[in-house]
This record gives C-alpha cells, structure tokens and sequence, in this order.
C-alpha cells in the first residue's frame, strides 16, 4: 500500500483555499502487538465475567446440555435398544452353576454423538451473535470507543482482542457443554479423534460466527440491527444454504444419456449395457451450497465411524457426510443395475471431503468481517455512520 | 439570529508563531488554521482558527452547538477535517495520527467508562492502552487516583461513582500517558465547588510544568481564574480571540454601592456618569444580576484606571461607599460584547 501524504500548506494558503480532505495515513492500522491484543482481551473479559447474567447463562446452558443428553440416551436406546443384552443364569442339572451372559453389542454411540455435537453446534451459533454483535456499536452507545481509540493501540489490536473475547465467551459454552459430549463416547462406536477433530472444527466455527458478529456491529450503528443481520448470516448459513440447494434443482436436472448394465427382458442373469435417457440432477454444480453449512463441515470432517458400529444405527454425521460427497459427485456416467441387487454407480464417484471447501468459504467470510471492522476503527475518521456521534 | 448578516469581526489571524514558541514555529502547542467540519447538511466547524501555546491555559468558550466538541475531536486525531490545517504538539492529526495521539490526553464532555471496572482498573487498563508495562500502569494509576482524590474509592465500580467523581476519574484517565498537550472538553461540569478549585489549581500546574492545556466551557466564571488566553467561537467560527489580560484592559461594567444609594445616585448625577440601577434590571443588561435590590448601580467604565479614577473622587466628595467591583468575570464581559456586537 502506497500512500501519498501531501505536505501540509503553509497556514496562509489553507486559510484561502481549503486544501481537500487528506486520507489519513494508515501506517499503523494493522499492527498487531501482543500486549495492545491482550489490553483489550482483559478488558473485554472482565467486564464479561463480572456480569451475573454470565454465570446464569452458563449454569442454565450446563442443565439444558445434561437433559437434552439424557433425552438423547432414553430415545436412541427406545430406537436401537439398550448397548447391552440382559444375561440369564443357566442352572445346569449337574449341580453346578454357571452364568453366562450373553452380550449384545448395539453401539448407538454415533447417533448419540451426532446428535449431542450438533445441538450443541445449534447453541454456540445462537448463542455467539449475542456475544459479538453488539461489541463495536455498543461501546460507541456507551461512549467507551472513542477512548479506547486515542490510545496507542492501533485498530487491529482493538479489533482482534474483541474478537477473541467474543470467541473466548462462546467457547466457555463449548467447555461446559464438553462432559456431555465425552459422555458419548461411552456408548461406543466413536473414536476419540473424532471428538477431537469435532471440537477442532466447533471451535473455529463459533470463531466465524463472531467475527460476522463483529464485522456488523462495526457497520452499522445500533445493537438491534447488527444482531439481527449476524442471525440472518447465521440462518442464511445454515438453514438458506440447505433450502437453496433444494430450490436449484429444477435448473440443474436434465435429461441425460446413460449407460445402463441391467438385465435383458430374457433373463435376470443376463446384463446388457443399453442407452437409455433419464432424468438427472446435476449436484456437482450446486453441491458447494451445502458445503458452506456449518453443520456439513462438522460431519463431514469427522472421522468415519469403525465399520463394525455402521450397520444398525443411524449415524445422522455419515448420513449428512455421504450425502453431500454424493451430491459432489454428480449422476454417475454409467449405471449398473446388475448384480446383487445394489445399484452401483461406475465412474467419476468421489469420496473426497468437501469440508475444506466449505471451512474455507467460512473462514473468509469470518476474515472479511474483521477486515471490515479494522477499516471502521481507524480515525481519524472521515465519514460517520448516519446517526452516531464519535464520542 | 440575524449572524448571517451582521458583519463579524475580521477572520482572526493565527498569532504569529514567533511570539509563543521562539524558533519553534510550530513545534508545540495547538495552531489551526481555517478548519472547518461538516456533518452532512450541518456545519458543525465552520472556519476556525487559533493558536493555544505551551505553558498557558487557553479557554474555549462559546455557547452550546458553537462547535467547541467537534474542533476538539478534530485535535484528538478522531475526526478529519474537512478543510484547514491542525498542528497539535508539532504533529498533523491527520497524517502523523499516532504521533498525536501519543503526546495529546483527551478527556470528552459525555464521559463513558466501563461499568464493571473498578476506578483503579480502569486506569491500568488505560495505562495498558498506552503500552506502559503493568508495574509502570499500576504505579501511575495510584499516583492519577490520588491527584484527583479518587484514592478512596479506587475499588469502587466505576458504575457507582457520581458524575463529579466521574468526571474526575475521566481526568486521571487523560493525563494516563503524561500528555504534553491537554484537550479538555467540558472538565467541570459536575464538579463541586471543592473539586472545581482543584481542578484549576491542577490545570495551572500542568501548565506551569510546560504543557498546552485547551479547556472547553460555556460556563465563564470558572474559567475567568484559570485561563490565561480565551478563544471565543459562535457558530463554528472563531469570533475571537484574545488573552484575558487584554480583556481586562476593555471597557466593562462595573458594579458600585453605597450605604445610602440616594447619596450615590446624587453624585453620579452631579459628575454626569451614566449608570443604571443594577438590581432593578433595566432590561439592558441580559441575566447580568440577580441580585435583590440593595441600590447598587452598574457603570460602564473604559479600563482599570478610570474605575480608580471614579473610585477616588467619589470617596473624596464622601460618597459612603462600600464595594466597587466588576460587574461580571472578564471572560463573560467579553462573551456578552460579542453577543451584543451580533445584535
């Protein structure tokens, strides 16, 4: 960035013809040093933990996430059964005693996982607007902005250590809703590295969503407002992103040539390969749609379960993963309705995670939006948002 | 509200820079020249100029929405002007922002602070603001809590603190970083009667050790003790500028009683002084006195000298007087000139 700074006139000259506006040198606005970062984070935080709407809230989340993990444990078990089969004492006509139990292994572990992450993923999205979205304006209402803003500390640092105060919030209601989330695991069939690459992915998402949250409140002026467009991101995300896939499939379904191995009219053991046409829906052009969804990331990044826990259970995570690769791939270029009765799709299917794709998309949304709020911290400022004061 | 008519006074020049700062042009203290800010539609800065040097308390006064806070924002390095240059502590708010910032303590007229801090705490938070290291931020946080007599309630919550309290504590919080140029806008509103004379004797400390201190207010008398210089601004303009001694020096109105008012007013009569009664309100004199009526006159006089002139021959033509005294502070005299001069 090149800045060209005009020599200040001479007094005498100013005075006649008003020199035109100078763009302020912005030198110093992305600065980021650890001390100013940590001066805002402190203070943002105090001033968080010290309200007792804080403590209720998390107590009151901490009892929401014990019954809602219990409902999950009572349903699963009323869907699949419970994880083991009851014994029975068998007295041998020998005298002898033995007992044997027999036990029948039924993980549920997968539903209850995926249930439990993604309410708690549905939470930390409600719950992270209201921590970030009124950060900027709100200061500006309270008049407490402007002296943070003639201090040495540049608008990134302001910026940044806001942002990672809303997210340290928001992540708090992760860390209370945790011993719910490793409660299941104790019902088998997850392995713990994809608690791990969950709670990864959990963590940095709840980042986006404060950062959209932050990026409003620095454009607009009142508290309501921002808040509501950061649910509107949030809802356009999560909820548009599933609907609008939907609504596209009218543009995106064509009538194709396919190959087709299926069995002659003669017999069922004899497969010919005929072209046959058919009606198709091209996901492979709107499958991104779905990839930018928080709750897509989430299941498509976690690790698959163990095959042995696959079959019985619904794993709502490989139902949404599978989906959404298949939706990638597209109608198969050759079908094959021969053979054991599955049908196989030959061709260009592709298991590749779309979850990079989609984390990616979030990632730059959540950039822009603190790009965003670092350009409307610097001052001196030129042009005022309608109806705010400075100070 | 006929100004747009009524010829103001020429544009004031910039004081020459070689009367405050020798050699130094502008290496400190504020200087702006023809600054002017707008807010859409509205004016709010118009065409000001002025010049509030090193060591002296410079007052900014003018009535409500006459611009004091923008230009003051302006100085801080938070708003851009649209036009003009500033020069504060030597720097361009504008382009050397952070320069400015460094060497300038702003304290704004609506003070907001954060609730949940306790007073200490937000000094140190301040100090931390300002890159001091924890130590350096606590230490100086204690030394600003006992300076402006906060040191009592340094655990306070910010959020129970009085507005004068308040205040106070928005005062420690601009001196943080040991400023050399002090902006200051509104300092004493809510203060007591003790923390105002506080405040002037500390404000003509910092002066005194060298720094520029630019005072905003409408309310003149307390700042006729403390300024040295005064800087009159009416609808975003600068109408005057001037130091208080040369306004002491004008034509002003003084007030004079006697034991017998009959007496006075005999006199005066006699030696051709025009006066009017001071209590009575004549109408002329808008909100000067609200005195009860003990007979006191008001006369205009041209300076220091003649009021001691009059003095004298009324003591010796034995008139029993009992106080001779200016009407009104010189700051106020002078703003009520200008109000005059507008009509």
């Amino acid at each position: 960035m090149s800045h060209v700074v005009e020599v200040a006139p001479e007094p005498a000259e100013a005075a006649n013809g008003p020199a035109p506006r100078r763009e302020p040198r912005p030198t110093r606005t992305w600065t980021l040093r650890r001390h100013g970062v940590r001066t805002v984070l402190e203070l943002e935080l105090r001033q968080r933990v010290r309200s007792a709407r804080w403590r209720v809230a998390l107590g009151a989340w901490f009892v929401v996430c014990g019954l809602v993990t219990w409902l999950t444990f009572r349903a699963s078990a009323a869907l699949v059964g419970p994880d083991y089969g009851g014994g029975y004492v068998d007295d041998g006509a020998d005298g002898f005693s033995s007992t044997v139990t027999v036990t029948m292994h039924v993980p549920r572990g997968p539903l209850i996982f995926g249930i439990i992450v993604f309410f708690v993923l549905l939470a930390g999205l409600l719950v992270a607007p209201t921590l970030s979205a009124g950060t900027i304006n709100g200061d500006r209402d309270a008049g407490t902005l402007a002296t943070l803003q003639v201090t040495l500390l540049s608008p990134a640092e302001i910026a940044v250590g806001k942002l990672l105060a809303g997210w340290t919030a928001a992540v708090a209601f992760l860390v209370v809703a945790l011993p719910f989330v490793v409660v299941s695991l104790a019902a088998g069939g997850v392995r713990v590295v994809s608690l791990a690459v969950t709670l990864v992915l959990l963590v940095v998402l709840l980042g986006v969503v404060c950062a959209i949250g932050l990026g409003f409140s620095a454009l607009l002026s009142r508290t309501t407002a921002s808040a509501l467009l950061t649910y509107l991101t949030v809802l356009a995300l999560t909820v548009g992103t599933v609907i609008l896939f939907g609504l596209t499939f009218p543009l995106i379904t064509q009538t194709d040539e396919v190959r087709v191995h299926e069995p002659t009219a003669i017999s069922d053991i004899d497969c010919t390969w005929t072209t046959e046409s058919s009606e198709r829906a091209h996901t492979e052009r709107t499958w991104w749609l779905l990839a930018v969804n928080p709750f897509v990331v989430v299941a498509d990044a976690a690790p698959t379960t163990p095959a042995a826990a696959r079959y019985g259970v619904p794993d709502p995570l490989q139902a949404i993963r599978d989906g959404v690769r298949s939706a990638r791939s597209g109608p198969a270029d050759r079908e094959d309705w021969c053979g054991d009765g599955t049908i196989a799709e030959v061709g260009n299917a592709s298991t590749a995670p779309v979850w990079p794709w989609g984390l990616g998309v979030d990632l730059v949304l959540g950039a822009g939006a603190v790009w965003v709020t670092v350009r409307r911290l610097r001052i001196p400022q030129g042009t005022l948002p309608r109806g705010t004061r400075v100070a | 509200m006929s100004r747009a008519d009524a010829s103001p006074p020429a544009p004031p020049m910039p004081r020459p820079s070689g009367t405050g700062s020798p050699g130094g042009a502008a290496s400190a203290g504020i200087v702006a020249v023809g600054v002017r800010r707008g807010f859409g539609a509205v004016k709010a800065v118009d065409s000001v100029s002025l010049a509030a040097r090193p060591g002296r308390v410079t007052a900014l006064v003018g009535p409500n929405g006459a611009g004091k806070t923008t230009l003051l924002l302006m100085l801080a390095g938070l708003l851009v002007p649209d036009a003009g240059t500033l020069m504060v502590g030597g720097h361009d708010p504008v382009t050397e922002n952070a320069e400015v910032r460094a060497g300038t303590g702003w304290m704004p007229d609506t003070f907001g602070t954060w609730d949940s801090l306790t007073a200490r705490e937000v000094l140190v938070t301040v100090g931390g603001a300002y890159f001091l290291s924890p130590p350096q931020a606590r230490a100086r946080a204690d030394e600003l809590l006992r300076t402006v007599h906060l040191d009592d309630l340094a655990e306070a919550p910010a959020r129970v603190l009085s507005r004068g309290q308040k205040q106070r504590l928005g005062l420690a919080r601009a001196l943080v970083h040991d400023p050399q140029v002090l902006l200051l806008d509104e300092p004493a509103s809510g203060l007591d009667p003790r923390s105002r004379v506080d405040l002037r004797v500390l404000l003509r400390r910092l002066a005194s050790e060298g720094r520029t201190v630019l005072v905003s207010s409408h309310v003149l008398t307390e700042l006729d003790e403390l300024a040295d210089d005064a800087v009159f601004l009416s609808r975003g303009r600068t109408v005057r500028e001037s130091s208080l001694a040369s306004a002491t020096g004008e034509r002003r109105t003084w007030r004079l009683r006697a034991l017998d008012p009959v007496v006075l007013a005999t006199w005066l009569d006699e030696t051709g002084v025009p006066y009017r009664s001071a209590g009575g309100g004549t109408g002329t004199e808008p909100g000067l006195s609200a005195a009860p009526d003990d007979g006191s006159v008001h006369v205009d006089l041209d300076d220091d000298e003649s009021a001691a002139e009059l003095l004298r021959a009324a003591v010796v033509a034995g008139v029993p007087l009992v106080s001779v005294a200016p009407a009104s502070g010189a700051l106020e005299q002078v703003y009520l000139s200008l109000e005059e001069e507008r009509r």
